[in-house]
This record gives C-alpha cells, structure tokens and sequence, in this order.
C-alpha cells in the first residue's frame, strides 16, 4: 500500500521540524536574568569593596563579556590581569585611580595599542552603573595584581575635577 | 459481516471509554479547582439590621467605585500562553506571509518581463501561477498583523504607548500604503490577461514599490527597539527621521529584502513540489518540475549573497555597541549561531542534491556527474567547519583533559576566521554545481572556449586560494585586523561569481544543443528536497527573528525602555526552538490550506 503524497509531505514537514527542535535541545542551556543589584554601603572594608566590585563586574557591569583575565592570544580586549599595577605606568603624572576611572568614565580616551574603540559608556543606560559601583570596580581593578586604596568615600575623576557624573550619596 | 459487526463494536466500546475517560477527568479536574469554604456561624445575635447593614454596604462600595484612581497599566498578563509567547508566535507568523507576499510579486514580475521580452507565454502563465498564492497569502498577513496589533496594546500598553510617541507621524503613510498594496494586488492579480501588457507590469511594479515601502516603514519599528537613534537620554523625541534612519535599519531592509526573495522562492517551489507530486499527468509533471525549479533557482540566487547581507547587518550591530554586539556573538546568543550554521549547511546541502538531481532531466549531462562527489566533500568538509563550537559541552576531567574548554585542535575551527572561510568556500561550492547544471547538455561553439574554460578555473581557484590565505592569516593577526578580512573574502567570491558568470553567458551565447531537457523526468525525491529546503528556510527565519529580537534582552528599546515584565529574561535555546518549531508547524498548516485554495481553481478549469 502506497503512503499519499500530502501524508509523505506532512510527515516531513513534522520530522525535519523536530530534527531542528532536538539540535536545540543538544547545545548548552542557559536561561539569561537582568543583572542583579549588588549591595553598597559607605563603611564597607577594602576587601568587601573588592568582592562587590567583583561581583558587579562579572554582572551588571558586563565587563567579563569582552575582557579576560589571565588569557594571552587573539584577544578582543585588553586583558585585565594586572591591571592593578600596569595602570600606574600607563600615563605618565597619571595615578592608577585616575587612570582607571578615566578609562571608565570615558572608554575612548584611552586606546590599548592593537585594540580597537568600543567600549561602552557605562555610567549610562544599558549598563548605567552609579558612582558608587564604578569606585567598587575601581577597587576590583586595583586588586587585580595591586594595592587597593579607593574607598566608598573617594572622589575620583570626574567628580574630583567637578565633571560630569552623579555625586556619590 | 460478522467482521464487521465486530469493528462497529470495538468502535463503539472505544468511543464509550474515552467518553467515560473524558467525563472522569473533567469532574475530578471539577472537583479539585472547588475550594472547601467552612460554612458561617454565627452564635451572637447581629447589633446591625440586616437591611441597614445591606444599604450600608451598597453606599460604601458605591463610595469607592466613585473615587477609584485611574492607574495606567504597564502589562496585562495572558494566562497560561504567557504574553511574551503570543506576541512571539504572532509576530512570526506575520512576519512569514507579509515576507511570502513581499517576495511573490518580486519575481513573479520579474518572470512576467521576461515572457513579455521573449514573447514566450509560459513565462507569463508561470507568473500568473505564482501570484494564486497572493490574494489568501495577503489576507492572512492582514489578520495576523491586526492580531498582533490589538495583543500588543492589550499586553504591553505602555511600551507600545512609548513607540506611538515616537512613531505616531510613520503610522498615516503605513496604513495608506497598506490601502495601496491592496489596491494594487488585487487589480494586479484579477487584471492579468485583461489589462495591455505595459499597464500590467505597471501594476506590478506598482504593487513591488508599495510592498518595499511598507516593509521599510516596519523595519523602522522594530530596528529602533535594538539600535535606537534620535531620542535624548530619557527617550524623548529628538528626531523622527533619525529614530526610523537608525543604525541597523538599512542593514536590515537590504537582509530582508533579499531574505524575502530567497523565503518566496522557496515556498513557491514547495507548491509546485506539493502540485508535482499530485499531477497526474505528463504535461503537468513537466510544468510543475519547471515551477520548482524556477522557484529554488530564484531562492538559491538570492540565497548566495544573504551571509553577505547579514554580516552587514552584524557588523552595524557591533558598531553601535560592542557590549551588544558580544552579546550576540559571544554571549547569551553564540551557541544559536550554532543550530544556524546546522540549518545553513542544510540548505547548502539540500540546494546542491537538487541541482545534482535535476541533471537527471538533461540528456548528455553525464560528464560533469564525475565531479559531484568532489563537490560533496568540499561541503561537507565546509559544513563541519561551520558546525563545530568554539567551546564544548565537557565534564570537569575532560575540560581538564582538553587544558580548558575548548578543544585543542577542534578548537581552532569553532573561531570566525574558519567560520568565514566555511561560508565563502560553501557559496563558490555551490556556484559551481550550479555551473554545471547550466552546462548540461550544451557545449561551447566560440573560438575561445578552452581559453574561456581555463579563465573560469583560474578565477575560481584563484578566489577559494584567497580566501583560505586569508582565513589562515586571521589566526596569526590582531583582532582589529583580523575581522577587516572578510571583506576581502567576500570581495573574492563576489568577483569570481560575477566574472565567471560574465564569461559562461559570452561563452554559451549560440552553445550546440547535446541533447534536450525533459521538463518531469526526475526523480520524485528531489520534490520532496524542495520542501525540506522550504521548511528549513522557514525556521531560519524564525531562528534569526529570535535573536534579532532577543537580543536586547531585559530592555523594549535597548537601553531607553526597560522590560519590568516577568518574561524579562533570556530564556533558554532549547525553550526557544520550540516555540520557533510550533510556530513553523502553524506556518505549514496555513501554508497547505493556501495551496488547497490555489489547487481549487485548477479543479474548476479541468471541469470547465
């Protein structure tokens, strides 16, 4: 007994459609949730400064999404290991704070050679990150083979020189 | 007799269990959804009479009735379904007829000019089959797009009130447009034969601009909710035109455009697959196998520079911001690019099977069928080139085995430097078997044919030797310089296609016939290959539609409008498949009543 053609063509039109819906299936599986807020309070320690920068830059700072640490090769941006003590030695009169929250502040000021522009301004919207978790960051950053000195009651650049940005609260 | 006294019973028996069964699960489901409420008592005599207490209770709830603050709604939630998922499906399902009615009227156009240069009237008959599937085509794509209008102002209110302020003055156009397209496919369709020929392709035409401009107006819409342009910080109006002309919208309307192309021509031949495999006679078989073929040629053809198109529309993505760019590349969304090169490889595949099995068809043809197997393992090298990830799925001891997460030699091929050598290696592939298909049965009467022949290999050659350099460069070179490579790649095959193409027309102009083409003499699976490509094409659409959208993530407009919905997150690949896979089986369901409606008229013509 022959199958009808429009019964043949149904039945491919469902395996090839499940054959697609398995491949789905076999790659890795992850649900994506909006960054968590990260906790900030003005006397926290050094070390707990640190860990909530950390953990802001792995999440709602999405800096993990394109710099490595510890990676050498093809890489998209600079890697960020030791940056703690490389910040200092990257302008001169320049300290590693500055530096660093300049870069922040304003990703374009400051060009890794090999690297292209493109990071984001991320004080605001998507990333948006207040004052208060860039200086946590700061401190992540400078512990990254250096001495933390930042504090949540820092002022760093560009509020010191009374620029743009929102004061820390 | 007793036989089938017996069926009848089984028959019965079953209808009475499962009704039995029905009714069983319907009262306990009854029962479970009925909340146990203890009953009132009440042992104290009431200070209140019973008709005051009533009255007092009417003027309270009339009092708070009276004073309700309105209170606009963010969401409204669908129950069960989910809002995000209805709007998902609805916008698919949109998006497949509207890419459907786009496409048709482009080539069917495009055939009827021909048939009008050459004054072949199959050419304006093919034409005239193409556009039955319109008018139904075009009535579905209306309602789902009203549906999906009305559901996204019930579930989503204020972001679609956010839209409106800065689209309001796009909305009058689009809807005078959709008036015209109307105007024009309907007079376009029931003129053919009764307009001059002039005024005819005039209608088309007409109908193919209207079409355009809808689709751009549209694409401004959803563009602006991933690259938004001409809005301050806080998303009020700077510009309107700045808002439609943002990053990704030229991008995005050239990929659709020739995405339609390649979609329409891909559904148009399933249709002759599907009338193909019904005919019951010779000349129809012969009429059907020349509709698929046209069909998949004008989806191959536009096919080909669609990897071209979308890494455009990539690369506008990565410059408005890298962080979205990663995103999509690196991120939440790398592994999708995965299924896709799964999907492509498929429609490379399918395409080059079809082509190998149509020189069945051309007498003479068996020269070149010595060279498919080398074809074949060029593209099956290419597609596991492009199928393997950067990084595997691996237990603790093999990541630790493997020195990382990414294998150590199967690793080099999961980057975009053997990605892009894939793809453009893919494409000149398939150029060439369909090269060879146009060579079939026809030999060369120029001069400089050997000449030519020689000319043709070293272009070709020359262009695969440039891109596989180049490919291997990128792994020895920074990033910035590596991803300027595959502009010269694709620069490479381009020329190679346009310039072989150049030489093959001058070279075949007045080529000896070797022998005829019998128009449905092939072989039936290659219909059933057609429609495989259909709904393979099919669910890339939906795949790239997902990631397209998905890629904002938590925000309605990137970065302007946060998503505060419970639906704001990226929810799994595997979840999101499935939703892409119902929505392809809806298509199909539709699709098939189209084609039953398109067969009626044939029905009434051979009972005329």
């Amino acid at each position: 007994m022959s199958v009808p053609a429009p019964l043949k063509i149904l039945a491919l039109i469902v395996a090839t459609t499940a054959f697609y819906t398995m491949v789905g299936q076999l790659v890795p599986q992850k649900e994506v949730h909006p960054p968590k807020e990260t906790a900030l309070k003005k006397e926290m320690t050094s070390d707990e400064l640190v860990g909530a920068g950390k953990e802001i830059a792995e999440g709602k700072g999405l800096c993990s999404t394109c710099h490595t640490i510890g990676k050498s090769g093809a890489l998209r941006f600079p890697d960020l290991a030791g940056i703690g003590t490389r910040a200092a030695t990257r302008r001169p009169g320049l300290s590693d704070v500055d530096y660093l929250a300049q870069s922040i502040y304003d990703p374009n000021l400051y060009i890794v050679p090999g690297f292209n522009p493109g990071m984001p301004v991320i004080n605001k919207p998507p990333i948006g990150l207040s004052d208060q978790e860039i200086l946590a960051v700061i401190a992540y950053l400078q512990s990254l083979g250096g001495k933390t000195t930042v504090t949540m009651e820092s002022k760093v650049w560009p509020l010191a020189a009374g620029g743009a940005g929102q004061k820390a609260q | 007799m007793k036989g089938r006294l017996n069926a009848k019973i089984a028959v019965a028996s079953a209808a009475v269990v499962a009704i039995a069964l029905a009714t069983t699960v319907g009262i306990v489901r009854f029962v479970l959804s009925t909340e146990y409420r203890a009953p009132v008592r009440s042992d104290e005599a009431q200070s209140t009479p019973r008709v005051q207490a009533q009255q007092d209770e009417a003027a309270a709830k009339a009092k708070a009735d009276r004073e309700k603050p309105y209170t606009e709604e963010t969401y409204r939630r669908l129950p069960r379904v989910g809002s995000r998922v209805a709007v998902w499906v609805l916008a698919q399902l949109h998006l497949l007829f509207a890419a459907f009615v786009l496409a048709v009227p482009i080539f069917a156009l495009t055939i009827e000019f021909i048939g009008w240069l050459n004054g072949d009237k199959r050419y304006d008959e093919l034409a005239h089959e193409f556009t039955k599937l319109l008018s139904v085509s075009f009535s579905l794509t209306a309602s789902f797009g009203a549906f999906l209008l009305f559901m996204l102002v019930l579930l989503y209110p204020k972001f679609m009130n956010y839209l409106m302020h800065v689209f309001s003055p796009t909305f009058a156009p689009y809807v005078g447009l959709f008036f015209l397209e109307a105007f024009f496919l309907y007079s376009y369709y029931y003129g053919w034969g009764k307009f001059s020929a002039v005024v005819h392709l005039l209608l088309g035409l007409g109908l193919n601009v209207v079409g355009t401009a809808i689709m751009l107006i549209a694409n401004s819409w959803l563009t602006f909710m991933t690259t938004p342009a001409g809005v301050s910080e806080s998303g009020a109006v700077i510009s309107t035109w700045a808002a439609v002309h943002n990053y990704t919208w030229m991008p995005l309307n050239i990929h659709r455009f020739i995405a339609n192309i390649a979609f329409g021509g891909s559904v148009a031949a399933a249709y002759a697959a599907f009338k193909f495999l019904g005919a019951k006679t010779d000349a129809e078989r012969a009429h059907y196998d020349w509709m698929g073929y046209i069909g998949n040629f004008v989806a191959i053809c536009a096919f080909l520079p669609l990897p071209f198109a979308g890494y455009w529309l990539a690369s506008e993505i990565y410059a408005y911001s890298q962080t979205l760019g990663i995103t999509m590349m690196g991120g939440a969304f790398s592994w999708l690019f995965i299924i896709q090169a799964v999907l492509i490889g498929n429609l490379f595949l399918g395409a080059n099977y079809y082509l190998w099995l149509g020189m069945g068809r051309v007498q003479a043809s068996e020269r070149f069928q010595g060279y498919i197997k080398y074809l074949l393992i060029l593209i099956a090298l290419c597609f596991a080139v492009w199928a393997t990830p950067r990084s595997i799925i691996a237990t603790v001891s093999e990541t630790r085995a493997m020195g990382g997460g990414a294998h150590p030699q199967l690793g080099y091929l999961g980057v975009m430097s053997a990605k892009n050598t894939a793809v453009n290696l893919l494409i000149l592939t398939t150029y060439v078997s369909f090269l060879l298909y146009r060579r079939s049965g026809r030999t060369p009467t120029v001069a400089w044919a050997k000449l030519g022949n020689a000319l043709q290999v070293a272009i070709s050659l020359l262009a695969g030797g440039i891109v596989l350099f180049l490919g291997i460069y990128g792994y020895f070179v920074e990033a910035a310089v590596r991803i300027g490579l595959s502009i010269p790649q694709v620069g490479s095959v381009l020329f190679a296609m346009i310039t072989v193409t150049a030489i093959d027309v001058l070279m075949y102009r007045n080529a000896r016939s070797l022998g005829e083409t019998h128009w449905g003499r092939i072989h039936p699976v290659s219909q059933y290959v057609l429609i495989f490509l259909a709904v393979t094409f099919t669910w890339l659409m939906g795949l790239m539609g997902y990631v397209r959208s998905g890629l904002r993530q938590h925000w309605h407009v990137y970065g302007v409008v946060r998503d505060t919905s419970v639906d704001a997150f990226t929810p799994t690949l595997g979840y999101a498949t499935r939703i892409v896979s119902i929505t392809v089986l809806i298509f199909f369901l539709l699709i098939g009543f189209v084609f039953w409606l398109a067969s009626l008229s044939d029905h009434k013509k051979e009972h005329a």
